[in-house]
């Protein structure tokens, strides 16, 4: 397990460094753009903020009122097409 | 098959795939949180619900496309050829020779003291520079741009043009 946690660390510090995790960031950000998730989250936001009012609202009611209907709003077209990048990046990275 | 050729890394390909889908998972918490503070920002400063204003009002900051007025329909050269009263000297001054002008007149500004300071290495030799400084008050505003040149040539002669390095040695003769 050691060994796994060990080169998953690894993974991960390739990833930022070589900026890959940047570009992933950058694709999903279009992507849920594009695909309407932004409105559609911003949508839930509206609802939270007239819950519990402009003036009082705070990052934590929204992230909480929001990030998990948010997660499960993503399509599932997006998240294949980022698993793919993903695992491609892992494929290529991992020795 | 031998448990050194399962692959070259330590994991297989279940691993693989639940090792994506974590990082996927902190990808789209990084675009949820990113999208809330985004959020959070606009209502904190008053514009996330600016796009609900109604058309009406919205037809108030249409872009203004008529001659001689800017985008906001502000006229924008009203200004330019205006007189204004100098409050030291009580002078009319033209808007676009009112900057140097309070310069001048108040003795602040970089030229003021520059000028002061050449009036008192020449003033050494002569005294009539003092006497005469309403007078050169008037001269210095159109020869406002001059003099700024010519102290400017001055200081370029200074440099040695041929050794830019020189100020640089000279740092070190100095510890």
């Amino acid at each position: 397990m050691n060994k796994e946690s060990q080169m998953r660390a690894a993974i991960n510090q390739k990833l930022i460094e070589m900026g890959e995790r940047e570009r992933l960031k950058e694709l999903l950000r279009a992507k849920l753009i594009e695909c309407g998730w932004r409105d559609q989250v911003k949508a839930l936001c509206k609802e939270v903020i007239k819950e519990k009012g402009l003036e009082n609202v705070t990052v934590e009611d929204l992230v909480a009122g929001v990030t998990p209907k948010g997660r499960a709003l993503v399509p599932d077209s997006v998240k294949k097409e980022l698993l793919q990048r993903i695992k491609a990046f892992l494929a290529q990275h991992s020795t | 098959m031998k448990m050194e050729d399962v692959s070259l890394s330590s994991m297989d390909n279940s691993k693989m795939e639940g090792f994506a889908q974590d990082i996927l998972s902190d990808l789209v918490e990084d675009a949820c949180l990113g999208l809330c503070f985004e959020v959070h920002r606009a209502v904190k400063q008053g514009y996330f619900f600016l796009d609900d204003t109604d058309q009406e009002s919205m037809k108030d900051f249409e872009i203004v496309d008529q001659p001689g007025v800017d985008i906001f329909g502000q006229v924008y050269n009203q200004w330019k050829n205006k007189e204004c009263v100098c409050p030291n000297c009580s002078r009319s001054i033209a808007a676009s020779r009112f900057a140097p002008h309070l310069e001048k007149c108040l003795g602040m500004g970089r030229n003021s003291s520059r000028i002061a300071s050449r009036r008192i290495a020449s003033g050494n030799n002569t005294n009539k520079s003092e006497s005469d400084q309403e007078d050169n008050d008037d001269v210095n505003d159109n020869d406002w741009s001059y003099g700024a040149e010519k102290k400017a040539k001055k200081r370029k002669s200074d440099k040695n043009p041929n050794s830019p390095r020189r100020s640089k040695s000279m740092k070190h003769k100095n510890d």
